[in-house]
């Protein structure tokens, strides 16, 4: 080991100053010439393929083109049984989060925005709606309902949704049952998403200058319209879409390392895959940051001589010099 | 006048402009800042790619600040605003794309030799803070693809518990990290990189086991 | 200002056992691969001209 200490000392003695020869270089006009070279290939870049801009989802569209899927949606965040119900922090204490042995940060960081899916995505939409007693009457009746009342409903109401049908003024139908007051609620909401206005309450829910769509955004990937886009356009986690764009565009081809490991065991297969994930990254990050303090992995480049290619110029005129 | 201060040393040591000054000087003088030399062995068209990163970030940041200056919705519904979005993401792909084969040239030179780890370690870390700028560019479209991203990517900020005060799903955070704080990170970060390059210089040939027997035995005996 | 090339369908993709990625991902890699390789091999014109100072 001394003397492996030893050679790496002498090579870096060896490469503290240069002593040789030199040449005139402008590292001005160096600069100014790639700033130039880079402008030239962007605007090829450009004019040949422009750049994607698929429009965003909204509510209203999704109300629109699925209405049975945005019910049983809303069904689940009435219920608490949707993803963002059972998230956890930052949003609900419904779970502790990921973790890792005793690590466990979501937790620990705790719930930094506080969303009840049954008031905020439903039940406050549903009450600022005006003009609609019966409305009002099916909202008083729900929450007056006990939990085991309110659970049998949603379960009797999720089950019927399997055979739902979507008629054509945008509301849909249910075999018949004991349901409680879910369809009015329910049909009532889908009108409301239908004419905007779910989008607009769920955004402007605190103060009227608004610039955190969680909301909205939750409640849409909570359904299956997002991911069913996402699917067409190879973005989903298992189509490796972490590295992917939208279209045929380049994507992020710098995140592959990342995305693999979701698609190995036991990433693959844990609940706790995002926080496995992001600790193995954050360790080989750390990793080539300290590259030079890793023996081995910074011997690398000795013991397979790319150098020599760089180089070859240097060392043919050392080697005829001597 | 002269670089040095002309005042007393006792002054001079409770002076911090001056101290600051003969400190920056000392490290840089101006022929080393902006050198019109270089070692001869730097003979490679590998070399280029860090003015190529270099470049890039600065196609990067005029774009940006084009799309800044006429809000973030400018680009979806004009020509030119289109034009300029796309300029931006290319200058970000040719970016990455140069930035990591600099990142091998420099590797496969061991470029850390010669007391330059800091060189690479500012490297290293130029690149990684990159990753989440870029992060919040993507989640800063107002589009499908912004949707996707932050809905997917909020579960391992969450998990790792940023998510409670890094929120992928707030537009108007994610615009703010994107437009001012990230850049000047990513800016500050290549200053300082540029500027220890300039320092220690481009790290030298390793030297060659063979050469250097040759050399040592070609050398005069004593006496 | 429509592209010449419209890229706005569905990636082809390129599948390999459990990898799979977008075909313009694996242009990117292969080009950036095939520049580093070009990158070294081509000759750097000038050569090696050591100045008026030095050894």
């Amino acid at each position: 080991m001394s003397g492996y200490r030893a050679r790496r000392r002498a090579e870096d003695e060896a490469a503290r100053e240069w002593k040789g020869g030199c040449r005139s270089y402008d590292v001005v006009k160096e600069f100014c010439i790639a700033v130039g070279v880079v402008l030239a290939i962007t605007l090829v870049l450009t004019i040949l393929f422009s750049s994607p801009d698929d429009p965003p989802s909204t509510i209203r569209q999704w109300s629109r083109a699925d209405p049975v899927d945005f019910v049983t949606t809303a069904v689940s965040e009435l219920d608490g049984s949707s993803t963002t119900a059972g998230y956890g922090p930052p949003y609900n204490h419904a779970s502790s989060g990921q973790h890792e042995w005793f690590i466990r940060p979501q937790k620990w960081l705790g719930v930094s925005h506080p969303i009840d899916t049954t008031q905020d995505f439903v039940l406050a939409p549903l009450s600022s709606i005006t003009g609609q007693p019966a409305l009002q009457s099916a909202i008083s009746s729900y929450k007056s309902a006990s939990s085991k009342q309110q659970s049998a409903w949603a379960d009797g109401y999720t089950k019927a949704l399997n055979n739902a049908k979507a008629n054509p003024d945008g509301s849909i139908t249910v075999p018949p049952g004991s349901y409680g007051p879910l369809p009015t609620l329910m049909n009532s909401l889908v009108a409301f998403a239908q004419a905007g206005g779910l989008d607009g309450a769920l955004l402007t829910s605190k103060q009227f200058y608004q610039t955190d769509y969680t909301k909205p955004l939750l409640f849409m990937a909570d359904g299956g319209l997002l991911a069913s886009r996402a699917k067409q356009q190879h973005l989903l986690g298992t189509q490796w879409g972490i590295m992917n764009e939208t279209g045929s565009y380049p994507g992020q081809s710098w995140l592959w390392l990342y995305t693999f490991w979701y698609q190995i065991k036991p990433f693959s297969t844990s609940s706790n895959a995002d926080i496995l994930v992001m600790t193995v990254m954050a360790v080989l990050s750390l990793a080539l940051v300290l590259i030079p303090l890793i023996p081995g992995i910074r011997d690398i480049p000795r013991w397979i001589p790319i150098y020599k290619l760089i180089w070859r110029d240097h060392y043919r005129f050392i080697g005829q010099r001597r | 006048m002269s670089v040095l201060s002309d005042k007393p040393a006792g002054v001079r040591r409770r002076s911090w402009t001056v101290a600051l000054r003969e400190r920056a000087v000392a490290a840089l003088p101006p022929e080393k800042l902006l050198a019109d030399k270089q070692p001869s062995y730097v003979s490679s068209w590998i070399y280029v790619f860090g003015v190529l990163s270099l470049a890039s970030l600065v196609v990067i940041i005029g774009s940006g600040t084009i799309l800044a200056l006429k809000g973030p919705a400018w680009w979806h519904f004009t020509g030119v605003g289109h034009f300029f979005n796309s300029i931006h993401l290319w200058s970000v792909e040719l970016f990455f794309f140069v930035m990591v084969i600099h990142l091998w040239g420099k590797y496969w030179m061991a470029a850390w030799r010669g007391g330059r780890v800091r060189t690479w370690v500012t490297g290293a870390v130029t690149f990684l803070v990159a990753i989440p700028c870029a992060l919040t560019g993507y989640v800063s479209q107002q589009n499908f693809d912004s949707q996707w991203i932050s809905a997917q990517a909020k579960d391992a900020m969450n998990a790792v518990g940023i998510g409670s005060f890094f929120n992928l799903l707030n537009f108007g955070q994610m615009y703010s990290y994107h437009v001012l704080l990230l850049p000047v990170a990513v800016v500050a970060l290549v200053v300082a990189h540029v500027l220890l390059v300039r320092k220690y210089g481009v790290v030298p040939p390793f030297e060659l086991r063979e050469l250097k027997a040759r050399a040592m035995a070609a050398q005069p005996e004593d006496g | 200002m429509a592209a010449i090339f419209n890229l706005n369908h569905p990636a082809h993709t390129v599948h390999w056992h459990f990898f799979q990625m977008s075909a313009s991902n694996v242009v990117v890699i292969v080009l950036m691969v095939i520049v580093f390789v070009l990158a070294i091999a081509i000759p750097f014109p000038g050569g090696h001209e050591p100045g008026a100072e030095g050894s």
